[in-house]
């Protein structure tokens, strides 16, 4: 009878299935995050390495950060600080006017999804995914023959030459951005509750005065992390900048892309180093952002 | 100028779902006197909100028309019609703070920050919750934001105040103060109430006037007592509070209101017919509250005219505290249910289960009808 009550040796077996499921819980974490931060990682050490090569680690320096905004000629390591103040202000000023536009345009695009009917309103919800989902260097390709024909077609029937540089860099990046608002506005808009648009209206506001005193200051968060979320896209694109930049046009990644083909210096772990802080820093606001606007309604 | 705040002419709201359509409100009328309390009752997916939502400007109707205070509200958006919506979950704005959302409504009409400010303080004191205008509306109480939400729309002083189940999200006990407040306000501010509520006893212990509504339809507009001890349907007399409904068969219809039914047990009696009956004879209900059944011993003497008194056997006893519920048999098939109130000075168990006893009712207190 007692046997009928409990199986001791099952009972066993489940202890140890379960002492192994703890511990295999345990280490899933640890091994995904060494896959995610170990390169990472190696690079932020060897932006500290005493040595040029990354054979080995042979002290502490901060010499490579001094370089980056100090010229430095010679012979083992050239590195130009004028040249890469240029590509960083080259870099804010295609990431603001870039924001600025794709910040509008998604939000535009998010009350229109949220708020309105009209037909196809399904498809153009999936289509705003597919910049996200699309490889980038297919992007990339789209758009410089998009840019190469239009300016062809311009050129045919105005006779102007038009070239690529900041503008087309700017579309391009507008292009890819919209999505990235749009979806983080979207989803702080169905976060907030309707019918505080019908109580606005119902204490005599219009449609106007009902969206800047209600629906705006109550989404607002969800803007600014979709705006945050595109500057730092915008900052750390390579692939589609590179595609549709023209002369004088290097931003910041293009720049460290230049200093790699030449050889792999210290200088560019701590630029990069200091990229991924600065990223990191914007998307760790953005993602706040985001969960306060959650949190709140 | 007709005395009306609201009249509502044969609405008609059909929505579209998935292909086809749903009539949310069928053939409405209806006229709200000024000043009255009025209350639509039915349940969850009647059409009572959908009917405050026409009133509100929410919706349009499919057809029909809406009138305030004689104005017919065609084409006029939410935002300049004369009434105010006290929201089922408050609707307050999370962003702002109590005072700037009581505020909100009186700067939208361009009335000046000070006067505004003033107004919302007094507001605030009218619903009985001064103090608490810096604070945002999250770090509230239930109950003290339904207050906020009620200051925020008395505030514009309207013609008429939409209520959309206000008490819904709160306890029993706060909704039971609450219901004696909002129409003590009610009669102070002396505005029309809209209020729609699902809860029977809300309507009749509020309002002036009572409409039950199902599927759509409008059933029965009227008083409280009215609903209550006259209901011209079979969903209007289960919908509020217990009946009895026994079926029986019209065999004679009276001219004094009355008629006579056959009953399952081939006993006749004397019943009270509903003003909307149909039926000349054939299958009718009878519908009997339970609290005006008596119960007499079995040998009780013979009962006096206009009353209706069957032998029955007790078959059970329920004690539900204010009152003690006996179920009776008549026969072999009517089972009734009479509920006695628990008097101190009555012994506890008056009848045992399985006595036979005799039922009485008034004959006045049926109501015969349509099956």
């Amino acid at each position: 009878m007692a046997q009928a009550l409990i199986n001791e040796g099952a009972l066993g077996r489940n202890r140890r299935v379960k002492r192994l499921g703890r511990l295999c819980l345990w280490l899933n974490p640890l091994v995904a995050y060494f896959f995610l931060w170990a390169p990472i990682l190696v690079l932020v050490l060897f932006s500290f390495n005493q040595s040029k090569s990354v054979a080995s680690f042979t002290g502490f320096t901060l010499k490579w950060y001094s370089n980056i905004l100090n010229n430095v000629v010679g012979a083992e390591s050239a590195f130009s600080t004028e040249l890469m103040l240029n590509a960083f202000r080259n870099s804010l000023f295609v990431g603001a006017i870039a924001t600025a536009i794709a910040t509008v345009l998604g939000t535009m695009i998010a009350l229109s999804m949220a708020r309105g009917s009209f037909p196809g309103k399904r498809l153009l919800d999936g289509l705003l995914f597919l910049p996200v989902v699309i490889p980038e260097i297919t992007q990339a390709i789209s758009l410089a023959i998009f840019f190469k024909v239009a300016f062809d077609w311009i050129h045919l029937l105005s006779g102007e030459r038009v070239f690529p540089g900041f503008h087309t860099i700017i579309m391009a990046h507008v292009t890819f951005n919209i999505s990235y608002v749009a979806i983080v506005v979207r989803a702080r808009l169905a976060d907030m509750d309707p019918t505080l648009e019908e109580a606005a209206s119902d204490l005599g506001a219009n449609p106007w005065q009902t969206f800047w005193r209600v629906t705006f200051p109550l989404i607002l968060p969800g803007v600014i992390a979709g705006a945050l979320l595109a500057f730092t896209l915008s900052l750390d694109d390579f692939v589609i900048t590179f595609f549709t930049s023209g002369v004088g046009t290097t931003t910041l990644p293009v720049f460290v892309y230049g200093l790699l083909k030449l050889t792999v210096t210290p200088e560019v772990n701590a630029i990069s180093t200091i990229m991924m802080l600065l990223s990191t820093f914007l998307i760790g606001i953005s993602l706040a952002l985001q969960g306060r606007g959650a949190s709140r309604s | 100028m007709t005395a009306f705040d609201v009249e509502l002419i044969d609405i008609v709201k059909d929505f579209d779902s998935g292909g086809g359509r749903v009539r949310a409100v069928d053939h409405v009328n209806v006229q709200i006197a000024d000043g009255e309390f009025f209350a639509l009752l039915g349940p969850s997916g009647c059409g009572k909100t959908t009917t405050l939502r026409l009133i509100a400007g929410f919706e349009q109707p499919s057809s029909g028309r809406v009138l305030i205070r004689g104005r017919a509200m065609e084409g006029i958006p939410a935002y300049h019609r004369p009434v105010n919506t006290v929201f089922q979950d408050y609707a307050l704005f999370p962003h702002l703070t109590v005072e700037q959302n009581i505020m909100f409504g009186l700067q939208m009409e361009g009335v000046d920050k000070k006067e505004a400010q003033k107004r919302a303080l007094e507001s605030l004191e009218q619903v009985r919750l001064p103090g608490v205008g810096r604070r945002r509306p999250h770090q509230l109480s239930g109950g003290q934001q339904q207050r906020v939400a009620l200051a925020r729309a008395l505030v514009k002083q309207p013609a008429v105040l939409l209520l959309d189940e206000p008490l819904g999200a709160l306890d029993l006990k706060l909704r039971k103060n609450m219901q004696v407040e909002l129409k003590a306000l009610q009669r102070d501010v002396g505005i029309t109430f809209i209020y729609v509520t699902h809860d029977q006893e809300e309507a009749i212990t509020m309002a002036d006037r009572i409409a039950v509504m199902n599927q759509g339809e409008m059933l029965q507009v009227g008083g409280p007592k009215e609903i209550y001890e006259r209901p011209g349907t079979h969903f209007v007399a289960d919908f509020i509070g217990e009946t009895n409904f026994v079926d029986g068969t019209l065999v004679e219809r009276d001219a004094d209101g009355f008629g006579r039914v056959k009953l399952m047990n081939d006993a006749v009696i004397r019943a009270q017919l509903s003003h909307t009956l149909a039926a000349s004879d054939g299958p009718v209900l009878v519908a009997i509250r339970p609290e005006r059944i008596t119960i007499s011993p079995a040998n009780a003497e013979p009962a006096e005219r206009g009353t209706t008194s069957l032998p029955a056997k007790l078959v059970d006893s329920q004690y539900i505290g204010t009152d003690t519920r006996y179920i009776l048999r008549i026969g072999e098939t009517i089972e009734l249910v009479a509920r006695l109130q628990n008097l101190d000075d009555r012994p506890k168990a008056i009848f045992a289960v399985g006595q036979a006893v005799t039922v009485r009712w008034s004959d006045a207190s049926t109501t015969v009808l349509d099956h």
